[in-house]
């Protein structure tokens, strides 16, 4: 009788296999073809601007960041996830700071899945594979500096292996470097040098040459950040500083050189996150700090065209405006800006003016002021000394940046001017709070994940 | 040892005589034919059974009730008839015996019961098996047969967790097992076809819970409903039966019943509660207060309610927005018939129940069922084919705040509507509220259609061996259309909205093929079936979900073609494939001792390549100790008594399919794909592992019977999401769990026959449930995401709460105490755990009978606790009553203030022990009251039988709860209070 069963039994396994549905694809398949295979990375791009810290939305870098330096405020007290992070005092159980980072590995991962799915495929074209391996590992490489901005050291994760990468330690600062360097520069050779799609929402050389000069100016690697920003601005026929403040931010503007596109949201709703976040209603919960519009000379253009009042009873803030669109269906009109060509004059006006470059310094800036109606530099303090010059491009930074992705704190960060301009402000300041806490419940499932000091 | 092997000796030579006298004793007896005729004491009872005992040979009796049987002088007949009791008659040479059959009065002896694959007596039975039959179903005005479950039987929990005619209830058979709530469905078989237990997803209807599967049967059609609870009964069906087994059966043709059934009722329901809120002086005396505690002058923004809108209004919301009156009627026709070999049964049923809420809306069902079953002349071929058919079309307003909406309104919030009728915004503009109307013209049509068939057929190979099939198909689709026209919304915001729609359609169709061989024989001085069987089922489960928006007009909201966009949200495919083999084997020896044996070896395509099979039984004993002869001797009191118990396995592959694949789906935005999980080839079934031990025992000629078990389920292996760091891209993946939840408790049933005589009958059927939840093992739970979600050592249904420390005498706001004193209040000081489970349950069921009258009452009882209905601190939005004791002197609520510190305390403390309350509840659930015609007259006109009835549903509630319903805590719309009556004739 058992003997039957087991005859009967072994038979019929077969009759337990299920067809692959047709929602879903299985991962070999999706890397022996080369439309799937370039499905993979657009699924990346559309998860940019779903991810929490690429998002432009409540919990993102350029949310946080903005409440942690001295650009953002909470509008209501009871917040209390954003006045943890406005008053530099975040508990390491503070879940927007988990939302935050998870998203970020989110995306680590599925770039690290494509790779390893590039690396065993069979039938795509080498041109193929070396582009999307360029455009993934620049996402890798734009994580992790994110990460590393805001956390210090974090684990590498370069695989999918769940099972050894669930007990990674930090990596040090250096190695993690190492690697954003190791990827951009494969980037650099791999991805398109073409720049002709009208799409700025893919990545390019230029991107990647404008990410590798924001690398090397964090770095203070200032011949190299001079060299690749000029490559980018001497595009002159992709890029533009556009003199009408409010077209910077549309979609596929020509100050663009990354952007992310709504579209990403998959439905009907088409705004970017930033301005359903920041354009001033009765029920918004971020507005700027007063005591930083209040630094803004009073015609520069940039205050009325970027920085909006919000008015009603007693209830009254100033808001970054630089998106407009707070509520679009089916209309895409603004994307979410990454890279934009006025970063690239800003760091190489830095980059200038560290190696003794004084004059071709004053001629970034000053084209970076024209846009903002002020008064020229070189017109009002040609003479202007080095120090008095590298602090004035860091006010500049300040007022061109604000709002997009965290700059201001990272600036505060990396020129060692926090404590200067966060202490008289922020009452509980302490110079451990530079780096955000690794999330608590990340640390309960992984004990080998150490914290940063101070928390 | 040797006296061993000597008393197996003795044994078998021993039965080896019986074996022989029983061989000899018939000649010694001589053939007779005998006759008669068997009634209920007025009406023949045809196709009840005359049996010869202890021998195979009997007949059935004809229409008239008449039959005729070979015998010898010297035997016994038996007879019997499904619901009453079996009379043992002895010969003693007579040739003409009547008989009268007595109904069943407890509904055990002889009744056959449904066990799945077989079936057994309630006096034999070794598992832990409770059934309800036609006469508690048919008459009631609901639409799921799962309601007419509710307070009838020990360990089945059912919580309708709304009035809304087709929502599915919770339904728990002996408690929780799984970790993850969409694990914990029971298996549904209807005539022996798998039906899907998990409700089928709604996004219009005002429930979250989804539409029961069930609400296409017709509960006319309903024979029984069988509930499998213990490791008995349920191992049988291995991977499916950890959460108990529920089989449906429809009614079949039979010989004992020829001709026309009509039924026809028709009723109406109302909310059954109404919570006691302020009136419009009241409220305004309670804002006012506010303004005063917090120094503040009252402006056109923060105090609309008392500046702009008119003082003197006042509007009982509820009844506006829940107050009207659901209108039910139902008929049911049924014929059966047949002749010889061959019978049938045709039964239609319409339904349609309105609703309380605003609009006109309603309920419709219409269904078919058609049983077929012929025996061939020479008794060897059975065929039996049933079908069920049903259609339900569920209109209903898409508004899913509006019971919110009649809890919160101030009274003297403005009028819905203009005197035009069209929706009043004007005098809305200034309020947090939109006009509670927003949405009055959102409709949601929700339709399904369902087919469950089956064909059985049977073919007696040998006197002993019996081969049998089941084949069984059952589909079921349904489509909801939600349609959201512009002028449901506030004009100020047309230029964002637009006219849209939301389509969802899904469809399950399954079939299934169960080839079985049977056996039966004598062995020895007992019986012994055994059972063996092949199970193949596949099942192909597929959704859309589409929304639509930019119609051009209104009128078009809906056609797909006419939409400016479309976007489909969700469209999968799934297929789901099980096979099995199962065997049975059961000997009852001396009608004294029972052994059943079940197993099941189990694969499912939910699982990777490595882990598909398992395999699952249980053993089952009984020992009917009354039949011993020193308990037979010697006990007048003591009729019956019965021991029984069993231990096995079972399991449960709820679970997602696919989930073991490694795969990439699409993103929502068009073009891309991102990787769906973290794969983990290797999780398998969770397992359950089912103890049970009972006691029946009847006393006083089974005028008493009382039923107790206890029972203790263990489920291990718990198929969750393994948590893992987020840096590994997830948090985590698909893996099975050393936890284990543990349900114990006791359940009781009782059955007493108050009086019993001829002209009045009085019997009460009680039952209570004692049930414990217990998470067992948990290792490292506070590293995952259930750490503060559950407890070792406590029931998975809990909150976590704050202690209550009085209200700060400095601030006049509540005070809770910071349990690890680190100056903050967080989860960490939320260490009171609240049991929200029930502690035990019961339902008494009386039932009197007086001549042709009968009267029915069946009552719930709940213990439990949970949270009360929240009071808010001072806010503009109504409160229940109590909210004015906070103008008494003692008063145990804070001050009334609009503060963020006073919202901070009252958010607070309604997670606190202060906001615990006892909301037990003890129910009128259904009472019915019926009464049959008088025979003669119907007689004359052509009816057999007539009968007036009515049936009133939720009558009372006697509660401490001063929210909507104790049953469903928070802001549901509570369960209708329905009357009803109607009238059956049969033909």
């Amino acid at each position: 009788m058992n003997l039957i069963l087991f005859i009967f039994i072994s038979s019929c396994e077969d009759f337990l296999e299920v067809p692959i549905p047709t929602h879903k694809i299985m991962s070999e398949t999706v890397f022996n073809d080369e439309t799937t295979a370039i499905s993979a990375m657009t699924g990346i791009y559309h998860e940019l601007f779903n991810a929490t810290f690429s998002s432009g939305g409540i919990n993102s870098v350029t949310a946080l960041a903005g409440l942690s330096a001295d650009i953002l405020e909470p509008i209501s007290t009871n917040n209390y996830q954003l006045t943890e992070f406005k008053e530099n005092e975040i508990s390491p159980s503070n879940s927007a700071n988990l939302k935050l980072w998870a998203s970020a590995y989110k995306i680590i991962y599925m770039v690290n899945s494509l790779l390893e799915g590039l690396e065993n495929s069979q039938n795509i074209s080498q041109e193929t594979i070396d582009r999307l391996q360029g455009e993934a590992k620049f996402v890798r490489a734009f994580t992790y500096l994110q990460l590393l901005a805001l956390y210090g050291e974090v684990p590498l994760i370069t695989t999918t292996d769940y099972r050894n990468n669930a007990l990674s330690a930090r990596n040090s600062i250096a190695s993690i470097e190492m690697q954003i360097l190791t990827d951009l520069n494969d980037a650099l050779i791999k991805v398109n040098t073409s720049s002709d799609e009208i799409e700025r929402t893919r990545i390019t050389k230029f991107a990647v040459m404008a990410l590798l000069a924001r690398v090397y100016c964090y770095q203070d690697n200032w011949e190299k950040a001079a060299e690749l920003s000029s490559l980018v601005i001497a595009e002159t026929g992709t890029f533009e500083i556009l003199q009408n403040l409010d077209l910077v931010f549309l979609a596929n503007s020509r100050e663009a050189i990354w952007q992310i596109s709504p579209k990403g949201r998959g439905n009907i709703l088409t705004y970017p996150n930033e301005g359903q976040l920041f354009v001033g209603t009765s029920t918004s919960s971020i507005k700027l700090s007063d005591r930083f519009v209040s630094t803004f000379e009073p015609n520069d253009s940039r205050m009325h065209h970027w920085i909006g009042f919000y008015s009603s009873g007693t209830r009254t803030f100033n808001f970054p405006y630089k998106y407009k669109d707070r509520s679009s269906n089916n209309n895409i009109t603004e994307y979410s800006m990454v890279l934009r060509l006025a970063e690239q004059y800003l760091i190489r006006a830095e980059a200038r003016a560290m190696l003794g470059n004084l004059s071709d310094a004053i001629a970034d800036i000053d084209k970076i002021r024209l846009r903002a109606g002020l008064e020229l530099i070189v017109n009002i303090n040609p003479e202007i000394g080095k120090e008095a010059l590298l602090e004035l491009i860091l006010e500049e930074r300040k007022n061109e940046l604000f709002s997009e992705w965290g700059h201001r704190w990272l600036d505060l960060k990396r020129t060692g001017t926090a404590a200067k301009a966060l202490e008289p402000i922020k009452p509980l300041w302490e110079e451990s709070d530079l780096l955000f806490p690794i999330p608590e419940e990340e640390r309960i499932k992984n004990p080998n994940l150490g914290q940063n000091t101070g928390y | 040892m040797i006296n061993n092997h000597k008393s197996v000796r003795w044994r078998r030579v021993f039965a080896c005589c019986l074996f022989f006298l029983t061989l000899l004793e018939p000649l010694s007896a001589q053939d007779l034919i005998v006759s008669g005729k068997v009634t209920d004491g007025k009406l023949p009872i045809s196709g009840a059974n005359v049996l010869i005992k202890n021998t195979k040979n009997g007949v059935v009796t004809d229409f008239d009730g008449r039959y005729n049987i070979t015998a010898k002088t010297t035997d016994t007949l038996l007879i019997s008839y499904l619901g009453y009791t079996t009379l043992t008659i002895p010969i003693q040479n007579r040739t003409t015996i009547n008989v009268t059959l007595q109904e069943d009065a407890t509904a055990l002896g002889e009744v056959q019961i449904n066990a799945g694959y077989y079936t057994t007596t309630d006096r034999e039975r070794t598992g832990s098996i409770t059934r309800v039959t036609a006469k508690d179903i048919e008459q009631q005005p609901i639409v799921s047969p799962l309601e007419a479950l509710q307070g009838r039987m020990a360990g089945v929990e059912i919580v309708q967790q709304n009035g809304i005619p087709g929502s599915a209830p919770i339904i728990r058979i002996r408690g929780q097992n799984s970790l993850r709530s969409e694990g914990n469905y029971p298996l549904y078989i209807i005539d022996g076809v798998p039906v899907s237990s998990t409700p089928i997803n709604s996004y219009g209807n005002m429930s979250n819970t989804g539409i029961d599967p069930l609400n296409t049967l017709s509960l006319s059609n309903i024979e029984s409903i069988e509930v499998l609870k213990d490791a008995d009964a349920t191992a049988i069906y291995g991977s499916r039966g950890a959460n108990g087994v529920i089989l449906i059966s429809t009614k079949r043709g039979s010989q004992r019943k020829s001709g026309l059934e009509a039924r026809i009722y028709s009723g109406m329901g109302k909310a059954s509660k109404k919570m006691k809120l302020l009136n419009t002086e009241e409220y305004l005396k309670i804002r006012n207060e506010a303004f005063q505690n917090d120094g503040e002058q009252p402006t056109e923004s923060n105090a609309y309610d008392l500046i702009l809108w008119d003082k003197n209004r006042y509007t009982d919301w509820q009844d506006e927005l829940f107050g009207g009156t659901s209108i039910i009627s139902d008929i049911n026709l049924s014929a059966s018939g047949g002749k010889e070999n061959t019978f049938f049964r045709l039964g239609g049923s319409y339904h349609k129940e309105g609703t309380i809420l605003p609009g006109d809306f309603s309920y419709n069902k219409v269904t078919a069922g058609l049983n077929i079953n012929h025996t061939s002349n020479n008794n060897k071929l059975g065929l039996n084919l049933t079908l069920n058919y049903g259609v339900d079309r569920n209109n209903f307003i898409n508004n899913r705040s509006l019971i919110s909406s009649a809890l919160t309104l101030p009274p003297n919030a403005p009028s819905m509507y203009k005197s035009d009728g069209t929706l009043n915004w004007m005098d809305w503009e200034y309020s947090a509220w939109n006009n509670p109307m927003a949405g009055l013209y959102n409709t949601s049509k929700a339709q399904s259609n369902t087919i469950v068939s089956n064909l059985e057929l049977t073919y007696n190979l040998t006197n002993s061996f019996l081969f049998k099939t089941n084949l069984g198909y059952t589909e079921l689709s349904s489509n909801e259309v939600i349609k959201m026209p512009k002028r449901s919304y506030n004009p100020r915001n047309w230029e964002y909205v637009s006219h849209r729609s939301i389509h969802s359609e899904s469809n399950r169709n399954s079939w299934i093929i169960e080839p079985q061989l049977a056996y039966q024989n004598n062995i020895g001085t007992g019986k012994l079936d055994a059972l063996i069987g092949i199970t193949f089922q596949h099942s192909v489960s597929d959704r859309l979900l589409m929304n639509a928006d930019g119609y051009v007009s209104e009128s078009m909201i809906g056609n797909l073609a006419s939409a400016e966009k479309t976007i489909a949200n969700t469209n999968e495919e799934i297929t789901y494939k099980y096979h099995a083999v199962f065997a049975r084997i059961g000997y009852n020896w001396n009608e004294k001792y029972f052994l059943n044996l079940t197993g099941r070896r189990d694969g499912s395509s939910r699982f990777g390549a490595n882990k598909r099979f398992a395999n699952f039984g249980a053993i089952g004993g009984a020992w009917i100790f009354s039949e011993e002869p020193f308990m037979k001797n010697h006990n007048s009191i003591l009729s019956f008594g019965k021991l029984r118990g069993s231990y096995g396995i079972t399991g449960s592959d709820q679970i997602g399919d696919y989930g073991y694949m490694d795969t990439y789906a699409s993103t929502r935005a068009p073009g891309g794909l991102y990787p769906t999980q973290l794969t983990n080839p290797d999780y398998s079934w969770e397992e359950n592992k089912k103890l049970e031990a009972a006691v029946d025992v009847g006393l006083f000629r089974d005028r008493i019977r009382l039923g107790i078990s206890w029972y203790r389920n263990r489920s291990s292996n718990q198929l969750v999401g393994y948590p893992l760091p987020s840096l590994t891209g997830f948090s985590s993946v698909q893996a099975n769990l050393p936890a284990t939840v543990q349900n114990t408790g006791w359940e009781l049933e009782l059955a007493t026959n108050n009086i019993q005589s001829n002209e009045l009958h009085w019997q009460t059927f009680i039952n209570l449930t004692i049930p414990k939840n217990e998470l067992l093992e948990f290792p490292n739970i506070e590293q995952t995401s259930y750490a503060n979600q559950y407890r070792l050592g406590h029931p998975l249904n809990i909150k976590l709460l704050y202690q209550y420390d009085g209200i700060d005498p400095n601030t006049g706001l509540y005070k809770m105490v910071d349990a690890n004193q680190d100056g903050k209040l967080d989860y960490e000081d939320q260490i009171v755990i609240l049991d929200q489970g029930r502690k035990y349950y019961a339902g008494i069921n009386n039932s009197i009978a007086y001549k042709g009258i009968s009267l029915q009452f069946l009552w719930e009882f709940v213990k439990q606790k949970s949270r009360k209905d929240p009071f808010p601190p001072g806010f503009i939005g109504n409160y229940p009553k109590k909210i004015l004791d906070v103008l008494k002197e003692d008063t145990e609520l804070q001050m009334i203030s609009q503060s963020v510190e006073s919202y901070i305390a009252y958010s607070r403390v309604i997670n606190s022990t202060f906001y615990i309350e006892d909301t037990s509840f003890l129910r009128l659930k259904s009472i019915s009251l019926s009464y049959n015609l008088p025979a003669q007259i119907m007689s004359t006109i052509g009816i057999t039988e007539g009968k007036l009835f009515l049936n009133a549903h939720n009558l009372i509630t006697l509660t401490n709860y001063k929210g909507l319903d104790p049953q469903s805590i928070g802001n549901n719309l509570p369960v209708l209070r329905t009357i009803s009556c109607g009238l059956q004739l049969n033909f």
